[in-house]
């Protein structure tokens, strides 16, 4: 065993630097499309049909990017005519823009989970990558314990959902069940471009349009996957420790 | 002179009670079980109280008997506690019936059933105060064919009266063990059979006799009591027996035995030896542990506390062991303790047991079905029956405040006094004896946490768990005595211990009661007989606080030991009970005033894992539960087959699985198989013999002769001798003619 | 062996009348068609007990006018062949013979038929309650059909509340423990039923599909570009594997030649894919057995690789990359180098870890002995992968039926017998160690040049396979002319996987079940689609 102590010591501290400083890491974040880009006309329609997931809306000479549909297909930044820019950032959770418990930012918020936040993730028919990513906040380059955030088994402990995937018909009374076992105050946290949107599953018979056509969201937390960086972020925004990303109404 | 009325009285009633079940109409048969057995019962239970309070036995010497002598009756205050422990559950059981035995009308005879059971009433009257040895057995013998008559009351078929016939033969067995037991002590006797000459006779036994005498009635009694390994009959007969008769029989029939051996072994001839105290000892603490873990295996709900009074009766022998090496070992007061515990246990038993059978017999009646298995979330349509359940299995568990905890604690309290004995090889098995218990005490908690929460918890894991049913009054009376009597006998142990204290005065010739438990915590500070520095030590240890506030004396105190060095042991559960009613009532007054303010209590369904509805197939069974339990002592339970029945269909698809276990009690694999199975080789291999040709039997029959002469040939006279030669000549004759 | 055209004449002959026989050389494969009647089974049998082909899975269509069944087999050993079985029946006669009896992997694949397409396997005994819940649709509910009507569906769902799941274990102490859909931590949403008597698992039953996204049905109808999305994302913890496989059935029908830079990385970032994949259950194995400085190093490792991934390809799973024609950008020489580099680096430290195990008589302890898949059971149930390497039952589409110019790279196909857990840990540090080799070859192999070809779409059917980390995977495509999906079928090695979980699972004590579920590196959104 004390082979497992000094090796374990041995591997130094390899934590991030977030939330103190930003992380600037390679490889840590997909990056997201720039928000808003000016450009031609006929360049935004032709922008407009390429995206798959109707993330991208063109008006009055600029391409605005819906982060809450946007899946990093980077068919949008392949062709030389119309590249949009990329960000590098992760800072991307924002306050659900309606059916949301608490009145977004405003005093009603729950102070409770300012310290600590015990997390109950449910997949609700996620590809993998989502729930990888939350999986990977336990690991010691994020851990989330250090900021006060656990995952408990039982939703009957949890503070906050964190919900991955679509929600297909299948986990969609499970989720209910779920939701409906915690003790208020709750929040629940829809993580990914499929549970913000459906992404590239929904709508069809058996997948709607994602968590807020179960349950009132309260925050989203956009990319596909959101990197283990943005669900943190989107864990202190719930927690009220991180303002949520400036400009982002919902849509 | 109360004797007298009292005994009349009882003797009245239950005569009375035999001929109105007689003539009455079947459907009152039940009623006037009730009333009369009652009223006899209370009377049985004033003559026990008169026995304990008046310091001379009540006798009655009956008529004489030509080459017998004497017959004799008397209540000695050992009678008393037992005729009480025994009244207390008659009455009870009587209250008990009137409603229990509904269900039975119309399909059996009740004339039979209330016939027996005043019979045995009257048995148990007769062998309790029986002061002769010829009205003991009789009396005896009656109470064991009764026993057997009630057992098997409700007989079906041939299978279902194999247990109570297993139950009579071992009886019987027993019996006859006790006979010769009485044979060797009056064997040269003094002329009669009065336990007062026999007491007198027997100073002058041999240590064969003695032996010889502790083990025949060891046995005997033993049996009946349902020591190991001679209790394989208690949980067959248990489940076929209806439940008044189960309690009836495990508060009542099996305490006989301990008297029987505290009788036989404490009183009439008491041990010299250490030796038979240890066998004692070692039994009490071996049956208390095979029977725990055969109640931890068991699923049906009766032979699960068959197997519990099998423990329970385990405790009070080894409490009884103990106080018998310590009385040989000439330490009176702890052996006194040893006895009060034992008696202690002894009386908790027979009232928590009959609690927990009325309940046992309450829901097999209403739901149909006594396996565990198959029972669960009775609670919610039962609230009274599961709290009155729970108040039972609380105390058996020995939980405080309840009595179980009590007699329990003094029992290990005087296993742990074994240090002062000078043999070492005794103090170790003493300590094996002690751990053994400790290892019963957890297994009881596993067990009864089992028995409540498959049956009362959860949900209901069939149709016929979840039938609502009202418990009537009647069983909610006869329950709520119990469950009243469990927390008094917990609570006011103070008040027990010293009526104890006098039964074992009686065996001891020490007051064990007022030397070890020092009664001036009853507000008499300078008592005489302890020693000053001591007292005072005791005051600085802060015993005395509360005594002024407190009404009663609460503490129960083992001390031994010098004023300088005072060993002590304290409990109590008197003063818990207010300080854990305080503790709780605050609890409640703070959740329900301070917290309850910010937060309002929702109720929500269970959580499942988000499974869309939980039905009972998907809950932990009893088995289950127990499992943990039967992997660990898989050497005791030791399945001889333990397979798993695979059926395919088309080639590869699994239909069932259907597990085969075959389980053999570790007393018939260890013990009774090898030993029949030994036996039956030796008559396999004697029946070579048996070909059935005349003159090979005329050669066994000449050959016999012949060992017999030269065995015996002392006094052999001529013509014995030549006689076999003529029978020689005369076969070898025939056999050429044939 | 035979020949495929020996094969084809000697099926003629046995079912003389019956079967029809076709050879297709460019394939190469050989396909016999045969009637919907008891010699299917036959046939069956003759493919695979005596020409030793393995079953691949079953793609069912539905044609205008009739059903189309394809059975697909593949060689394991010599040259690389296909078997193919097709058997068709008018539209109104939705009855076939089940093979299941003979080929008991072909159970999963009847029933999930059944289950989406309301056909019926005859001697098949338990169809029913599979893909579609009975708790939430009915049984009549076939979605696959091409006359399904989504909102008739909706609008006359009629769940059967009563359901409960079949139990098979007869002892009147039974039950069955429920695990799921939610459960522990951070898990997917699977239900298991555990049957027991309280310590042994006796009989473990993983009800699935709770992620059943319908795919398949939702693929038709797309573009070849929108199916892709679909096709790299349904799994994306394997994503590049399922990517590259829709990618390579595209090419085969508008029969695109693919630069050999995109080839070379295409291995490259598959092995990639393959090795991460491969830490993170190495990590999942560790956590499962409690040895808390093991799981943190390999969840370091773990990380660091997706970091590689990131930083090489723009995303963490790699998603985006794999297009029909080669990949979508094309990646520098040098970032190519400096993540080799760097994945023998964490190699290296992941054998210091695996070392570091195998000193842990507490994490052996655990592992050996526990979760045994015989041989004989593996290939009964046709495991693949890992899993079936792990029970010597071998067979790896890179060396069995090269794709992507695998024939031109050297590596091993690590092989266990015991079929526990700890051989299914030491198949995976070996198919790590495997991954890492083939990606020192990669550099040597990238010439200049670009890494896509336009594709100009044709109709027609193909079949694109790949060893994906958690094996072989099958994607079979058809496209009409203007490029449009007709029908997308994914045989993933997960549903392959499942099918055979019990084995592992059972007679094994509850304390080892996520540990056994840990070691067996199953992934329920593969399975359910």
């Amino acid at each position: 065993m004390s082979r497992w102590v000094i090796s374990g010591l041995r591997q130094g501290v390899v934590t991030t630097c977030y939330p103190t400083r930003m992380e600037t890491a390679k490889g840590t974040s997909p990056g997201l499309p720039a928000r808003l880009t000016p450009m031609a006309d006929e360049f935004g329609q032709e922008l407009v049909d390429v995206c798959p997931t109707g993330a991208i809306h063109f008006e009055r000479g600029e391409a605005r990017v819906d982060y809450g549909r946007c899946i990093h297909c980077f068919r949008c930044s392949r062709s030389a005519r119309y590249v949009l820019e990329w960000e590098s950032g992760f800072e991307w959770a924002r306050f659900a823009s309606d059916g949301s418990n608490f009145v977004k930012g405003a005093a009603s918020w729950p102070k409770a989970f300012r310290k600590s936040m015990h997390i109950r993730v449910v997949d609700a028919g996620d590809c993998g990558a989502c729930l990888n990513e939350v999986k990977q906040l336990n690991n010691p380059y994020y851990n989330m314990h250090r900021l006060g955030f656990f995952i408990t088994p039982t939703p009957r402990k949890a503070d906050i959902l964190l919900v991955v995937g679509p929600v297909n018909d299948h986990t969609r009374l499970p989720l209910q069940a779920a939701y409906d076992a915690m003790p208020t105050p709750k929040l629940v946290m829809a993580v990914g471009a499929c549970a913000l949107s459906g992404g590239v599953f929904g709508p069809s018979f058996v997948t709607g349009t994602g968590v807020k056509d179960v349950l009132p969201v309260d925050i989203e937390v956009p990319g596909s996957p959101p990197p283990p960086l943005a669900i943190l972020h989107g864990l202190l925004v719930a927690a009220g420790r991180k303002p949520p990303m400036p400009g982002q109404d919902g849509r | 002179m109360f004797f007298t009325v009292f005994a009349v009285l009882f003797l009245a009633f239950s005569v009375a009670g035999i001929v109105c079940a007689l003539l009455s109409p079947e459907r009152g048969v039940a009623l006037s079980l009730g009333c009369f057995g009652g009223v006899a019962s209370v009377a049985m239970g004033a003559v026990g109280v008169c026995a304990l309070i008046s310091d001379t036995p009540f006798e009655v010497r009956l008529w004489s008997v030509p080459t017998v002598g004497p017959l004799m009756l008397s209540v000695d205050k050992l009678s008393g506690l037992f005729l009480l422990v025994s009244a207390f559950v008659f009455l009870a059981t009587s209250i008990y019936s009137v409603e229990y035995l509904q269900a039975y009308l119309k399909h059996f005879n009740l004339r039979t059933l209330s016939v027996c059971y005043f019979a045995i009433m009257l048995a148990v009257g007769l062998v309790l105060s029986a002061a002769d040895a010829l009205t003991f057995l009789v009396s005896w013998e009656l109470m064991s064919l009764f026993g057997y008559a009630l057992v098997n009351y409700q007989k079906r078929d041939e299978q279902s009266t194999r247990p109570g016939y297993l139950m009579l033969v071992m009886g019987e067995a027993g019996f006859v063990a006790v006979v010769l037991a009485f044979l060797v002590i009056g064997g040269r006797g003094p002329g009669n059979l009065l336990f007062s000459s026999l007491r007198l006779h027997s100073a002058s036994l041999g240590w064969h006799a003695r032996w010889a005498v502790f083990l025949l009635s060891f046995f005997g009694f033993g049996v009946k009591t349902g020591l190991a390994p001679f209790n394989r009959w208690l949980p067959q007969a248990h489940p076929i027996a209806p439940a008044n008769v189960s309690a009836v029989l495990s508060g009542v029939l099996l305490n006989l035995g301990i008297y029987g051996i505290i009788r036989v072994n404490a009183d009439l001839t008491p041990l010299a030896t250490a030796g038979p105290g240890l066998v004692v000892l070692l039994v009490g603490a071996f049956s208390a542990l095979m029977g725990i873990m055969y109640a931890n295996r068991d699923n049906d709900m009766k032979a699960m506390l068959a197997n519990s009074s099998i423990e329970n009766m385990g405790i009070i022998t080894t409490a009884l062991g103990a106080g018998l090496v310590f009385m040989t070992f000439h330490q009176p007061l702890l052996a006194g303790i040893a006895w009060i515990a034992a008696f202690y246990q002894m009386t908790n038993h027979s009232v928590y047991k009959s609690l927990l059978f009325f309940g046992a017999g309450a829901i097999d009646r209403n739901s149909g079905t006594r396996l565990m298995d198959r029972l669960g979330g009775l609670s919610k349509h039962m609230p009274l029956l599961a709290a009155l359940f729970l108040a039972g299995a609380l105390s058996i568990c020995a939980l405080p405040p309840t009595n179980g905890f009590v007699s329990e604690w003094l029992t290990l309290q005087c296993l742990l006094q074994s240090s002062v004995l000078a043999s070492r090889s005794v103090k170790v098995l003493f300590a094996l004896a002690g751990a053994g218990l400790a290892l019963t005490a957890g297994l009881a908690v596993t067990c009864f946490v089992k028995a409540y929460a498959m049956t009362f918890l959860g949900i209901p894991r069939s149709n016929q768990a979840r039938q609502r049913a009202r418990v009537r009054f009647p069983i909610r009376l006869a329950m709520g005595l119990g469950a009243v009597s469990c927390l008094l006998l917990g609570v006011l142990p103070t008040y027990v211990i010293p009526i104890l204290g006098r039964v074992s005065e009686l065996l001891t010739g020490v007051n064990a009661a007022a030397a070890l438990v020092p009664p001036f915590f009853n507000g008499a500070p300078g008592h005489s007989r302890l020693p000053h520095s001591f007292l005072s030590d005791f005051h600085n240890l802060g015993a005395q606080v509360g005594q002024n506030l407190l009404p009663a004396p609460g503490l129960v105190v083992l001390h031994r030991g010098h004023a300088q060095n005072p060993v002590v042991f304290a409990m109590s559960t008197s003063y818990m009970l207010p300080v854990l009613i305080l503790l709780a009532s605050t609890l409640f007054l703070a959740v329900r005033f301070v917290l309850a303010r910010r937060s309002k209590t929702v109720r929500k369904p269970v959580w499942a894992g988000g499974l869309a509805s939980l039905f009972p197939e998907l809950t932990y069974t009893a088995t289950g539960f127990s499992s943990p339990v039967r992997v660990t002592f898989n050497a005791v339970f030791h399945p001889q087959m333990s397979e798993e029945r695979l059926e395919l269909i088309a080639g590869h698809f699994r239909n069932s699985i259907t597990r085969v276990v075959g389980e053999v009690h570790v007393f018939d694999r260890v013990l009774f198989q090898p030993l029949v199975n030994r036996a039956s080789h030796i008559a396999r291999t004697l029946s070579r013999m048996h070909h059935g040709r005349l003159n090979a039997y005329s050669a066994y029959v000449l050959g016999t002769l012949f060992v017999v002469l030269l065995l015996s040939r002392t006094q052999v006279e001529e013509h014995v001798v030549l006689s076999p030669a003529l029978i020689l000549i005369v076969a070898l004759i025939l056999d050429r003619l044939l | 062996m035979l020949n495929l055209a020996g094969m084809a004449a000697e099926a003629e002959q046995n079912w003389p009348g019956l079967v029809q026989a076709w050879v297709d050389r460019r394939t190469p494969l050989c396909e016999l068609r045969c009637p919907p009647s008891e010699i299917l089974p036959e046939v069956v049998h003759w493919v695979v007990d005596e020409l030793l082909f393995r079953f691949a899975g079953l793609i069912v269509e539905q044609e205008p006018q009739e059903w189309d069944l394809r059975y697909l087999f593949y060689s394991i050993q010599g040259p690389p062949r296909w078997a193919r079985l097709r058997v068709r029946q008018p539209l109104d006669t939705p009855k076939f013979p089940s093979i299941s009896p003979q080929v008991h992997a072909a159970d999963w694949y009847e029933r999930e038929a059944e289950d989406l397409y309301g056909v019926t396997f005859e001697g098949h005994p338990r169809l029913g309650d599979f893909v579609l819940h009975d708790d939430l649709w009915q049984e009549a509910v076939a979605p696959m059909r091409r006359d399904f009507d989504e909102k008739a569906a909706l609008a006359e769902r009629r769940p059967d509340l009563d359901w409960k799941f079949r139990r098979i274990v007869h002892d009147p102490g039974a039950f069955a423990m429920p695990v799921g859909p939610i459960y522990s931590g951070v898990t997917e949403s699977v239900q298991f039923l555990l049957e027991t008597v309280g310590e042994d698992v006796i009989r473990a039953f993983p009800r699935l599909f709770y992620k059943y996204r319908a795919i398949e049905k939702i693929a038709e109808g797309r573009n070849v570009d929108g199916c892709l999305l679909l096709a790299e994302r349904f799994a994306a913890t394997t994503a590049f594997a399922h990517a590259l496989a829709y990618c390579q059935a595209v090419e085969t029908i508008c029969r695109v030649k693919l630069p050999p830079r995109a080839h070379a990385l295409r291995v490259l970032v598959s092995e990639l894919e393959r090795f991460r994949h491969h830490v993170g259950v190495i990590h999942d194995i560790c956590e499962s057995t409690g040895l808390s400085v093991a799981a943190s190093q390999a969840a370091i490792l773990e990380e660091d690789l997706l970091r590689l991934s990131g930083d090489l390809t723009g995303h963490r799973y790699l998603f985006g990359l794999a297009i029909p024609g080669g990949l979508s950008r094309n990646l520098k020489d040098a970032d190519c180098i400096d993540a080799v580099e760097m994945a023998v680096k964490i190699l290296k430290r992941l054998q210091e870890l695996d070392d570091g195990l195998r000193y842990s008589s507490s994490f052996l302890d655990r592992l050996e002995g526990v979760g045994i898949i015989s041989p004989g059971k593996a290939w009964e149930f046709g495991l693949v992968g890992p899993m079936g390497r792990a029970s010597g039952l071998g067979g790896d589409l890179r060396k069995a039926q090269p794709y992507a110019s695998y024939e031109h790279f050297e590596f091993d196909v690590p092989l266990e017998s015991e079929g526990d857990g700890f051989a299914r840990l030491r198949v995976l540090m070996a198919e790590a160690a495997q991954s890492v080799r083939i990606l020192c070859q990669v550099p040597v192999r990238l010439e200049a040049g670009d890494v896509a070809v336009g594709v100009s779409l044709q109709s027609g059917r193909a079949l694109g396979w790949v060893e994906a980390p958690r094996g072989a995977t099958f994607h079979g495509l058809h496209l009409d002319e203007s490029g449009v999906v007709l029908r997308y079928r994914m045989i993933t090695p997960s549903f392959v996987n499942w099918h055979g979980f019990h084995l592992a699972a059972e007679n094994f004590a509850f304390q080892d079940f996520p540990i056994i579920l840990a070691t067996v590196g199953l992934s329920a959104t593969e399975n359910d689609r």
